[in-house]
């Protein structure tokens, strides 16, 4: 009787494991574009090993290219790929990801995707395991940005088992440091944005606006606009520069026009900023700081903030409801706006741009990050060396630009959004 | 309820009896069980003298506004504490169901519409569909503790993750690509956000600060004045002696869960529209705040002990902080080395209380 017992309570643990799996692959299939819910087995690259990939539902079948401009389609036809992204969770890097899902697919790369969960140890063991799985061509979404030790160590595991690496997004390398990891492996590349250049654009599309509008944001009329800096995470290369320069840019625009440059609306702060204490770029920091900051600084105390910098939407639309609990920024005929900026261009900052409550961000082309990377593994999976493929996929399009002295580097570029074309 | 008049005519006449040594000890003893409130106090002094914004109006309606927002998950997890558990998949829980509530209320004309299809969906039935959600993974939390006697610790720890993967595929599901879920309608931004209670010093209250009072008055009920509660308290401080005098263990435990995963379920309800951007990192970590409270507010680890009004100075204590480093405009890495020094020095004077008990 308690044998049976115990028999059917594993059969329920296994059903209910089949269940998950199986909703898994279902809702993993609507993400991508018309991908395939069983597998077939692909043809192994090397021809040493016929195996499929590991996860069943990621990986997809042999489709032909959907016009892809890069490359011809099928040009990676079953080469197995690994692609490590640092956080699923991430709303860039999820556009990147169903944007690179689609290109892999049309390329008839067999990949699997694996989530390091914000955690490098996690993303170093899913590389060896998937190393003596047999892939070839890692590309990898780094969690420790801007460590060259961490690049060397993950092109060190590549190197023992003769795979490629193809980086993308966040730096392998720390500033100052330029070339010390690219410069000394042409078997790996690196496709990203130059972390400083979303910084400076925010700056300048934040002068710009000042100039234009500049006694509409003055709300107390003493002629210097006061702002107040959201930052994402205290020790994110990205969170520091666009912290740093969003400012300094937008300063730079004011100052050229003979007008006072920002005041930070808390005088005794020494930093200038309020960051996420939990490094989580969270909309739950800018509400709350924002609120915080609202019960000081308000119109009647004559100190309103008339301005508001974030590092990313997230954080921009958390100000932006503190902002709309106090009566501004609802978007409607005859309410005040203060005008708040982020960066990345999500779907809901867009919206929040065109109903006028939310001013400018800054675009970060994931599609234009996909495929990228694709032409990259295709370039890769044909031999050609990797400055040569990182030269043809700048050839490719406008929004590409091969860095400064180093040959294997793609930057991909930003743009400033701001709803109006 | 004491008459405090005559509690502290007894005192005194107790403290009349007392030698010179005792006397000592009976002031440092009364310092160190008072040391919470005399925390808060000299850090709101403090803070007053540096920036004396902090004793105004709206500096008290911001307050109030960030306690009414962590209230209600810090008195669910409370009760999971009072079983000497504890709960890690509060956050997530908050995050699965702050989705789900953002995407089922969108305005009809918003583009990225998640349901592009659905019409109006009544409010009320999605925070009883977030609560419901809420109340499942509880119910599944309390099982697995009750039935396999796990420590709660590694049961919350497994549904944690289950749930944020569900939640990371609900991102990733309908074509919404991990994208953040906003675009609420207005009204249910006005339902959580709108206030029908007049401005004081130029902020507004907004509702949920009542729902949250509602939420504080049915959980002191709940504690105070059911079978249930005084069951949970005989549970937390000896499950056998409970077990023996007929109370139902594994109901109690299940339901305690239940209850707490239902609080998250509202929580996330609530934080969709508050926050006014949901992604799938929502929540994360939320649950840290609420254990620190609740533990600040004097429901110990060992079980069987706590109060209601314990957790809401818990929860008003770790606000002041935050409001106060803010207001001080301390530097940033600063601030963690502070807030982390003051949970363990109120935590540990507090506990002082009950090792001298034993």
């Amino acid at each position: 009787m308690k044998k049976m017992k115990r028999i059917s309570a594993l059969a329920v643990v296994l059903a209910m494991v089949f269940a998950l799996t199986a909703c898994g692959g279902k809702d993993e299939g609507k993400g991508t574009t018309a991908a395939p819910e069983n597998t077939t087995t692909a043809p192994a690259a090397d021809g040493e090993d016929t195996t499929t990939a590991a996860g069943g539902e990621e990986a997809t079948t042999t489709a032909p290219a959907a016009g892809g401009e890069i490359a011809q389609g099928g040009a990676a036809e079953g080469v197995k790929v690994a692609v490590f992204y640092y956080n699923f969770s991430d709303t860039y890097i999820s556009s990147v990801r169903t944007a690179l899902d689609a290109e892999l697919n049309a390329a008839g790369a067999v990949y699997q995707n694996f989530d390091a969960n914000g955690n490098q140890t996690t993303q170093n063991e899913s590389i060896d395991t998937a190393l003596t799985d047999g892939y070839k061509i890692l590309v990898v979404n780094m969690v420790t940005s801007g460590s060259s030790d961490t690049a060397k160590s993950i092109i060190e595991k590549a190197n023992n088992h003769d795979a490629q690496v193809i980086f993308f997004n966040r730096a392998i390398e720390e500033d100052g440091n330029e070339g010390a990891v690219l410069g000394a492996n042409d078997n790996i590349c690196f496709i990203g944005t130059d972390a400083p250049e979303a910084g400076h654009l925010q700056g300048k599309m934040i002068g710009e606006y000042l100039l234009a509008n500049y006694e509409t944001v003055d709300l107390n009329g003493d002629g210097v606009i006061s702002y107040a800096m959201m930052k994402g995470d205290e020790a994110n290369v990205e969170a520091i520069y666009r912290t740093q320069y969003g400012v300094e840019d937008a300063n730079a625009v004011l100052t050229a026009a003979d007008k006072p440059e920002l005041a930070y609306f808390d005088a005794s702060s020494q930093s200038g900023y309020q960051v996420d204490m939990d490094g989580q770029w969270s909309a739950k920091a800018g509400q709350e700081y924002m609120q915080t900051n609202l019960s000081q600084y308000s119109e009647a105390n004559n100190n309103m903030i008339e301005l508001v910098i974030c590092n990313n939407d997230n954080m921009a639309e958390g100000v932006v409801s503190a902002l709309q609990a106090v009566g501004y920024n609802t978007g409607e005929e005859g309410s005040k706006t203060i005008p708040v900026f982020g960066v990345d261009a999500t779907t809901s900052a867009q919206s929040l741009i065109a109903q006028g409550a939310m001013t400018g961000t800054v675009k970060q082309d994931a599609e234009g990050m996909a495929k990228a990377i694709r032409g990259m593994v295709e370039s890769t999976a044909a031999g050609t060396p990797m400055a040569d493929g990182i030269a043809a996929v700048a050839g490719t399009n406008d929004i590409y630009s091969v860095a400064e002295g180093v040959a294997n580097k793609l930057y991909v570029a930003y743009s400033a959004f701001t709803g109006v074309e | 309820m004491k008459n405090p008049v005559n509690a502290l005519k007894q005192t005194s006449e107790r403290y009349k009896t007392l030698d010179a040594k005792d006397r000592k000890k009976f002031w440092i003893d009364g310092l160190l069980n008072n040391a919470i409130y005399i925390i808060l106090v000299i850090f709101l002094i403090y803070t007053y003298m540096k920036n004396s914004n902090i004793a105004s109006a709206s500096s008290a309606v911001n307050l109030l506004n960030l306690v009414a927002a962590n209230l209600p998950m810090a008195l669910g997890i409370g009760g999971c504490i009072v079983l000497t558990g504890t709960d890690l998949s509060a956050g997530r829980v908050v995050g699965l169901t702050g989705a789900i509530s953002a995407s089922l209320l969108q305005a009809t004309t918003y583009i990225n519409k998640f349901y592009a299809d659905m019409g109006e969906v009544p409010i009320i039935a999605v925070i009883l569909l977030a609560m419901l959600i809420g109340g499942v993974v509880g119910l599944v939390n309390g099982f697995f503790v009750a039935k396999f006697q796990l420590h709660p610790f590694i049961v919350t720890l497994a549904t944690q993750l289950i749930v944020y993967g569900a939640c990371l595929l609900y991102y990733m599901s309908n074509g919404n690509n991990g994208q953040p879920i906003s675009g609420l309608s207005d009204k249910y931004t006005n339902f959580v956000k709108g206030t029908i209670l007049p401005k004081i010093g130029g902020q507004s209250i907004p509702n949920y600060v009542i729902y949250a009072l509602i939420v504080l008055a049915i959980m002191w009920f709940i504690w105070n004045k059911t079978p249930f509660g005084k069951n949970m308290f005989a549970v937390g401080s000896n499950p056998e002696a409970a077990k023996v005098s007929g109370v139902n263990v594994f109901l109690t435990t299940v339901m305690v869960h239940t209850l707490a995963g239902i609080t998250y379920g509202y929580t996330g309800f609530i934080d969709a529209a508050r926050i006014a951007s949901n992604t799938a990192n929502s929540g994360q970590n939320y649950e840290s705040d609420a254990i620190a409270a609740c533990v600040i507010g004097g429901v110990s680890f060992v079980g069987g002990t706590g109060t209601i009004g314990g957790v809401v100075l818990g929860v008003v204590l770790l606000r002041i902080i935050f409001v106060c480093l803010n207001y001080l405009a301390i530097d940033q890495n600063l601030q963690y080395i502070i807030k982390g020094a003051i949970i363990l020095l109120a935590c540990s004077i507090d506990m002082r209380k009950y090792l001298t008990k034993k």
